[in-house]
């Protein structure tokens, strides 16, 4: 009977209900909205990073992400084909490929650089991406399949054609390099002497990137090995189906690679990631701040609906408690009138929110390039079911904390002076 | 024993520092069936000492016994029971529900007795029926007029099958006619049910219809 008193009672003054409700309502698409707007954005972000840079798993020798940076010829991998077999037996990885990197200077003739050099399998390590947020979209919902190392101009790496690179758009543009340009690199082999080779210049990419563009150019793996002198490899580069498999597949290699006795080092993407990781805390951030700011105006908006409430309806609190409802019934009375406002905007906070995002997520923002980077993005917010489910319980339980002040309060009032108010 | 007994009650409000005597030594023995009315003026302290003996308010010193129990020493939530279990309300102002119909007004009171909403409910539609209220059960209280409102409270009041009935100033916004109906009304309860009625008032009517009146004068009962 109280509950039906405190359903009735939300709907006793409909306008006023009616704001309070639509505040909820806007807080509630808001927070829909951001959450779903910043979820795009870390896909975007994290995906990218994985297909263009890190994949989902590098292994290294032992010791490399220690001292790899100053002796990174010292830590190459010997066995990598024994590796890349035993790691392509898991059913969750899509393809292993190794990779070489090292540092050296890229000439025209005219203009030279130093640049960073990545020794990668041109059958894997395609440049394929056109429309970056779009295949993006695709690969999240298929599993990863194809690069976002856009290409600008000219073709990607090819196995057959051995001295073809690519370079970084930035790399590009400092020695004024263009499609078919010969360019000359010049590098410190593992052992120490100097050699150079003579290089065509395939195609021109960009990566979500700008620091990575304006130093890295890639090249088939043979020909870093043969540049560098070496048959063995850097880090092997595991792509996985899908992403949210990545710490189960990193214990099974560690149980795999202690039981062979192999000394490896397993880094997940988001160990390698710290662009997107510092990110992502930053994102998280400024949410919470929002949703402070959005549970703030909530509870004061109910909390003034509940105030206002009991102050008109102090006579009918006593004739309540007159008739034997204790105070804790009072309280209950006016929490449950909060925790219905509260859920009737959470509902209809998230239908709307789910309108809103998936009319918004159809026509696509276009966004501009993120700081280091030089392109821009289409974001399409998501519908993110856990976000829909923690704004209806948010609601609710902000409708309940809101009234409870009120409701202590009409529980507190003397019998015969809430009798006799008017 | 007495159904209400209330043993040398003093009653001391404070305003602005200033002590006032409400209730100054009042012994009163109420006995099952009565039709009790206490009578006095304004200000005299009648409904004040109808509020401590339905345990809405406590007296400043002095005893108050409910069929037997006594109630001074008890806390808000044990006095709550007693009003929930023994006492029914009519008020001068009927004091409905109104976002709740007049059959759920009524099922309201019946909201802390152990019975199924079957039952609620078949005792609810008895006493509207009682009180010759059964077609306006799906109505809202202020569909109805005054008179019909306070035969309502009265339904509320019963339906409990309280100890007593207190009942304050009930004719005191009805007319004349109208009145006089609600008296009846209270009186046929009375004479069938054995119900006692306790009502403080200085309406004629009631006075007339008492078994026993009460008279108050400045804090102290007139003998």
């Amino acid at each position: 009977m109280i509950l039906k008193l405190a359903i009735r009672n939300i709907f006793r003054h409909r306008a006023r209900s009616l704001i309070t409700i639509s505040t909820i309502v806007f807080g509630c698409v808001a927070i829909i909205f951001i959450g779903g707007f910043f979820e795009d954005v870390f896909l975007q972000l994290r995906e990218g990073f994985i297909e263009a840079h890190t994949g989902h798993i590098q292994v290294y020798k032992e010791g490399f992400t220690q001292k790899g940076r100053v002796e990174p010829f010292n830590y190459l991998i010997d066995n990598s084909q024994e590796m890349i077999s035993l790691i392509r037996q898991l059913p969750e990885v899509d393809y292993v490929t190794p990779r070489i990197q090292f540092s050296g200077l890229l000439s025209t003739g005219d203009n030279t650089v130093s640049f960073v050099g990545q020794g990668v399998d041109p059958q894997y390590e395609k440049s394929l991406s056109k429309d970056v947020g779009e295949d993006l979209r695709k690969a999240y919902k298929e599993g990863v399949k194809e690069g976002v190392t856009t290409l600008k101009i000219g073709q990607g790496l090819d196995s057959h054609d051995e001295y073809g690179v690519i370079l970084g758009e930035g790399l590009a543009a400092s020695i004024d390099a263009k499609v078919n340009s010969s360019v000359t690199l010049l590098t410190n082999t593992v052992d120490g002497s100097t050699n150079a080779i003579d290089t065509k210049v395939k195609g021109v990419f960009y990566t979500s990137s700008k620091s990575f563009d304006d130093i890295f150019l890639r090249m088939p793996l043979k020909t870093a090995q043969k540049l560098l002198n070496t048959e063995s490899v850097q880090s092997l580069v595991i792509k996985l189906h899908h992403t949210d498999d990545t710490q189960e597949v990193r214990n099974t290699l560690k149980f795999l690679f202690k039981k062979r006795h192999f000394n490896f080092e397993i880094k997940t993407w988001d160990e390698l990631a710290e662009f997107y990781t510092q990110t992502v805390g930053l994102f998280k951030k400024f949410y919470l701040i929002m949703r402070i700011i959005v549970c703030v105006v909530i509870v004061l908006s109910i909390f003034n609906t509940m105030n206002m409430s009991v102050m008109e309806r102090i006579s009918e609190i006593g004739t309540i408690m007159a008739l034997g409802t204790r105070s804790k019934g009072v309280v209950l009375l006016f929490l449950y009138e909060g925790i219905g406002l509260g859920a009737i905007g959470g509902a209809m906070g998230v239908v709307l929110g789910c309108v809103v995002v998936q009319t918004i997520s159809c026509v696509g923002i276009i966004m501009p390039p993120p700081p280091g980077a030089n392109v821009g993005w289409l974001s399409h917010p998501m519908i993110v079911p856990r976000i829909l489910l923690s704004t209806f319980v948010f609601s609710i339980f902000i409708g309940g904390i809101s009234a409870f002040y009120p409701a202590y309060r009409a529980s507190r009032l003397v019998i015969t002076d809430a009798l006799r108010y008017r | 024993m007495a159904l209400v007994e209330v043993k040398d009650i003093f009653k001391n409000y404070f305003l602005n520092k200033t002590s006032l005597e409400v209730l100054k030594g009042i012994n009163l023995k109420i006995n099952q069936g009565e039709f009790l009315v206490i009578s006095g003026p304004s200000g005299s302290g009648k409904t004040t000492l109808l509020n401590i003996m339905g345990c809405m308010d406590k007296p400043s010193s002095g005893e108050v016994f409910i069929d037997g129990q006594k109630t001074i020493n008890m806390t808000s939530d044990e006095l709550a029971d007693v009003r929930a279990q023994k006492i029914g309300f009519v008020f001068q102002n009927f004091n409905l529900f109104p976002v709740l119909s007049v059959i759920e007004n009524v099922e309201y009171s019946l909201l802390f007795k152990p019975w199924s909403s079957i039952e609620k409910r078949k005792k609810a539609q008895e006493a509207l029926s009682m009180v010759g209220l059964s077609e306006f059960a799906r109505h809202k209280p202020l569909e109805l007029s005054g008179g019909q409102q306070q035969r309502v409270a009265i339904a509320r009041a019963i339906v409990r099958e309280p100890l007593f009935v207190l009942a304050d100033e009930p004719t005191a916004n009805l007319d004349h006619k109208t009145g006089e109906g609600i008296i009846a009304l209270m009186k046929k309860r009375n004479q069938q049910h054995k119900t006692t009625f306790i009502f403080s008032t200085h309406d004629q009517k009631i006075i007339d219809q008492a078994d026993r009146v009460v008279k108050i004068w400045d804090g102290e009962i007139q003998l």
